[in-house]
């Protein structure tokens, strides 16, 4: 099988769904991802873990193919990112979306399925079903001809999880997804989370929110531009680590855990 | 009154003001819902005082208006792709845009004498005087323009709603904007003859603009800024004709028309907002 082929099979499961070796990356020269290293199996969960500017976005763009690196490599799923684009789904954060914007709840699901569906041809109805199920498994179906921007912030996000649904990705890159999101949200985001895992989708967040970290990931990566950490969550989340991560003052020890107090 | 707007029907010139505006209510339709999505007015502004410098050169040289309003057109966008990736912002590319090319309009312009008449024709337009050749132009423009929404319509929405993720999805979003670019410079270059320089905006947009207040749906989106664009051209038409023979009274005709698409868009926009206001004192009260 030629290897730069698009992966259209399952792939056997301890093939890991992405593997960064030394990755660095940098933007007019000035480096903002160093030395990044690790690996994530299908079915868990990457929290990307650092202050704003400490490369979490450049390296989910990295992931995507979008940023050419300055050394390492990334493999996503076995294959180069480009190739493996259309296996990944990327989930912006629903509050840069413009809330006046002429699109249904529906349509929103259905660009997921743009790439399957091609230029020119307008989504047939197998298109449809698969996103009305993905809607169903965010509990927004009976939301579907409501306007994307009437929803709270995290019907929205909801929404943005379905699209992915609706893509049948493998791997799930999520931007900040609890971010302005209220509780019975965050309580149905964190279980189709782990229904997609179970089901053996792999998931990078990024977060700043260390009990979502807690909550949703098994693994976390330290970033401060270069890898302080990767690796289990109990490994990587010592106060120590994230005293190196976020500056020593930023870092507290609260009732036996650690808090981040500034971002 | 009935027969005031049947009246321009019977003349020939009449006749052929009205399919030009149809036409361009159409392209309005079409390329001005995309404009409005993207937030692009901007770009057709640009576009607009671009075709200036061109048009100016096509007079000294006498060759044809539209072969250098194209030409402005082209330099104009691609202006702004350069200056895109030089990450110049945005507002600022288009001043520099537009200044650049006044001035250059301006300093040829200025080389020549005893072009004024033809010269205010082409800051207001004359719609009335619109050639059958020129009506084939349009309507190729408004054919392509159509052929190349059909392509990339969708695509086009999902990049005006959600930019990050089309980029993620693979879409070589430099060349989506190039192909929405060369759309506007399009319609611009094919409304300019007939409602002028300062007018094409207003022409392009205002019904476009006044269907996205009106409804929640890209898809009748279109066909509702093309009804509405062809009922104001079809109205302001009569009215200038009415005017000016019956009353005596000079009315340039684009003007009329850009004059009641904006009453259109004004009236709709007061009327939002009072149903709105009342909605939400109903909803108080409950």
């Amino acid at each position: 099988m030629n290897a730069d082929a698009p992966p259209t099979t399952r792939p056997d499961t301890d093939a890991p769904a992405l593997r960064l070796q030394l990755v660095h990356a940098a933007y007019d020269r000035t480096p903002v991802l160093e030395g990044v290293t690790g690996s994530l199996l299908p079915g868990r969960s990457l929290a990307l873990i650092g202050p704003n500017g400490a490369g979490k976005s450049t390296l989910i763009k990295a992931i995507l193919g979008l940023v050419p690196l300055t050394g390492g490599s990334i493999e996503v799923l076995g294959h180069r990112p480009e190739v493996a684009r259309s296996d990944v789904a990327y989930v912006p954060q629903a509050d840069i979306l413009d809330s006046t914007f002429p699109v249904s709840v529906l349509d929103v699901v259905l660009m997921g399925r743009y790439r399957a569906i091609g230029w020119l041809r307008r989504p047939r109805l197998a298109d449809r079903q698969r996103a009305r199920a993905a809607l169903d498994a965010v509990g927004l179906a009976d939301l579907a001809a409501r306007r994307f921007g009437l929803l709270s912030g995290g019907q929205r996000q909801r929404v943005l999880l379905a699209r992915a649904i609706a893509q049948q990705a493998r791997l799930l890159l999520l931007d900040e997804p609890f971010n302005g999101v209220d509780a019975t949200s965050t309580e149905l985001i964190l279980s189709i989370l782990s229904r997609l895992r179970a089901d053996g989708v792999a998931v990078v967040m990024s977060t700043h929110d260390l009990s979502i970290a807690h909550l949703a990931c098994d693994d976390a990566c330290l970033l401060n531009r270069r890898q302080v950490a990767f690796g289990s969550l109990d490994s990587a989340l010592t106060p120590e680590l994230l005293r190196e991560t976020y500056g020593p003052s930023a870092v507290q020890l609260v009732a036996g855990s650690s808090i981040v107090t500034t971002d | 009154m009935f027969d005031i707007v049947l009246a321009p029907l019977r003349v020939a010139y009449m006749r052929r003001a009205l399919a030009e505006c149809v036409l361009l209510s159409m392209l309005g339709g079409m390329v001005g819902v995309h404009v409005v999505l993207r937030r692009l007015a901007f770009l057709t502004d640009a576009v607009q005082h671009a075709v200036l410098p061109g048009i100016a050169i096509a007079f000294v040289t006498g060759t044809s208006l539209l072969a250098g309003a194209a030409l402005g057109a082209l330099a104009a966008v691609v202006a702004l792709v350069v200056l895109g990736w030089a990450h110049v912002d945005r507002d600022a590319a288009q001043a520099v845009i537009i200044a650049t090319f006044v001035a250059v309009a301006v300093v040829i312009v200025s080389r020549r004498r005893g072009y004024q008449a033809d010269l205010t024709a082409l800051l207001f337009g004359r719609v009335l005087t619109v050639r059958r050749d020129e009506l084939v132009q349009t309507a190729i423009v408004v054919v392509v323009s159509a052929l190349v929404l059909a392509v990339t319509h969708k695509e086009l929405v999902l990049l005006a709603f959600d930019r990050p993720s089309a980029i993620a999805f693979g879409y070589r979003v430099d060349v989506l904007d190039a192909v929405l670019y060369a759309l506007v410079a399009a319609s611009v270059v094919a409304a300019v003859r007939s409602v002028g320089t300062v007018l094409v905006v207003a022409f392009l947009v205002t019904p476009a603009a006044t269907a996205r207040v009106m409804i929640d749906r890209v898809g009748p989106m279109f066909v509702l800024a093309a009804l509405l664009g062809t009922i104001a051209s079809w109205i302001g038409l009569a009215v200038s004709y009415d005017a000016s023979i019956n009353h005596g009274m000079r009315l340039a005709a684009g003007a009329t028309v850009v004059l009641l698409m904006t009453l259109v868009f004004v009236v709709v926009v007061a009327t939002r907002s009072i149903v709105g206001r009342r909605r939400h004192v109903l909803v108080a009260a409950s």
